[in-house]
């Protein structure tokens, strides 16, 4: 079962040196004991470009799809037998990263 | 019969579903066919060819590879107890930290205790279309989520123990005074259940507090419900009751378990309180030998862990009983705001606007009350003391 883990945040603050140093253990442990899928980090909102091509003509906009106060700022999938196995693991990553996670499972 | 069918099939819904399917298959077929050899069995393997056919049937519809792979049942036989051991199981998954607490409550109350929707939505009072929604939502998310159907480690476990009680006791109290129009005043099943699955997690966590609290609690309130209702139906009052009914090794047992954690000399908890409490209420030959200042400070106790209006209102019982109706009418009256929508607020009212002789008052009161209750036995006390007003 796969889960994504994303990461929230409420400041443009990029990760301390320190902050990045645990992300780094945190992503050996999750390779080492086989629950690493993938993990990426986002630049802020206001880089997004949103594209909207249900319509005749596609309809470019500049910035998120949805202002909000907090936002996404990079994610981990992870492998995890159950749910209460990726709480563990959202629980750590959160403590690594210092910023709020979010775990939802994919379809 | 749903927690092992949840555990073999992995699926709430599946489970209950069949579960359901096999009593409406017995309801057809037993009139006619006579009743089987060994009822529960039938009912079991009933239940399990339901669910499989529904497997089956979802299987065509779609890609239900994982409960496909369910229905290849690997495990050995089950011992003795495994029965407990499931609806343990049961029990931590409807209670996950991942649910939100009040949904955590109505998924016990409908898996594990068995209660109707309505039954829930009443004792939580809120209407059934959104009780409803709230237990599908939860289902729907253990599904998805993959919430795991097993007693947490031990390292896991005191975190999660402390919703889990909170589950019991409410599912004890639904069966202690149960809410349905046509259900029995005291539900003995749904008190009996609560109390076994609290001796349950007992025999998980024996020096947890709060564990033992909750089940001395239940002893004690349990020992006395013989005489609780009346022989023509009526809720009989704590302090009429015919103590001599009550069940003097339920009161031993509670008493003990209290004694207990006095020894252990540890803070106690809201149910160790609660627990003390009733050990006061025990430990009296009648209402007048009831040592009230105890009771009072217990309360007291007790409002500075919980300060939920309902402590409060209990707590004003006993002010009665110790400073005498006026002030505890002062104390109830305050309340208001929060408590106009609950019955025993205004059956409270009802029994002290009585006893300062404020005939008027009181009967507003308690037809307010006989309004608001859910519970046969205690509407036909309410009417009797309303029409006994001078």
């Amino acid at each position: 079962m796969q889960y994504m883990v994303s990461v929230i945040t409420g400041t443009a603050d990029l990760a301390t040196p320190d902050e990045m140093a645990a992300i780094d253990v945190f992503n050996d442990r999750l390779i080492a004991e086989g629950y690493w899928v993938f993990a990426g980090g986002l630049s802020d909102p206001s880089s997004a470009t949103v594209i909207d091509n249900r319509g005749e003509e596609a309809l470019v906009t500049d910035g998120p799809f949805l202002e909000s106060k907090e936002y996404l700022i990079g994610f981990w999938i992870i492998e995890a037998a159950d749910l209460d196995v990726a709480l563990k693991l959202a629980t750590e990553g959160s403590k690594a990263c210092n910023r709020k996670v979010e775990v939802r499972p994919f379809l | 019969m749903v927690a092992s069918l949840t555990r073999r099939f992995g699926d709430l819904d599946i489970a209950e579903e069949a579960a359901a399917e096999a009593f409406a298959a017995a309801v057809e077929r037993w009139p006619a066919d006579g009743v089987p050899p060994n009822p529960g069995a039938w009912l079991t393997t009933t239940a399990n060819h339901k669910a499989i056919d529904r497997i089956r049937r979802e299987n065509k519809r779609g890609d239900k590879q994982q409960e496909a792979q369910m229905l290849h049942d690997d495990d050995p036989p089950e011992p003795l107890g495994a029965v407990d051991d499931e609806r343990l199981r049961l029990i931590f998954t409807c209670c996950h930290p991942a649910l939100a607490m009040e949904t955590r409550v109505a998924l016990t109350l409908r898996m594990v205790g068995g209660l109707t929707v309505p039954e829930i939505a009443r004792a939580f009072l809120v209407q059934e279309t959104a009780m409803g929604q709230r237990i599908t939502r939860a289902k729907a998310k253990i599904k998805a989520a993959r919430i795991p159907y097993r007693v947490p480690s031990a390292e896991d476990l005191p975190a999660r123990i402390s919703g889990v009680l909170a589950v019991l006791f409410l599912v004890f109290n639904e069966g202690y005074l149960a809410t349905g129009p046509d259900t029995d005043p005291v539900r003995h099943d749904l008190t009996a259940e609560a109390i076994r699955l609290t001796r349950l997690i007992r025999a998980l966590m024996p020096d947890d507090g709060e564990v033992a609290g909750l089940l001395a609690l239940m002893l004690l309130i349990e020992a006395r419900r013989t005489a609780r209702v009346s022989p023509s139906g009526e809720l009989v009052t704590l302090g009429e009751q015919d103590r001599g009914t009550w069940d003097a090794s339920l009161i031993a047992e509670g008493h003990r378990l209290v004694r207990e954690r006095l020894a252990a000399r540890v803070a106690p908890g809201r149910y160790q309180i609660l627990a003390a409490i009733n050990a006061v209420h025990t430990s009296a030959r009648d209402v007048r030998d009831t040592d009230w200042s105890q009771v009072v400070a217990l309360y007291d106790q007790l409002v500075h862990l919980d300060p939920s209006p309902i402590i409060a209102l209990n707590r004003a019982i006993a002010v009665a009983e110790l400073d005498g109706p006026e002030v505890a009418l002062a104390a109830v009256d305050r309340l208001e705001d929060r408590l106009a929508g609950y019955h025993a607020y205004h059956a409270t009212r009802a029994d002290l606007l009585r006893r300062l002789g404020r005939s008027q008052q009181s009967r507003a009161a308690y037809d307010k009350a006989i309004e608001l209750a859910g519970n046969t036995a205690e509407t036909a006390a309410l009417t009797r003391r309303r029409d006994q007003l001078g």
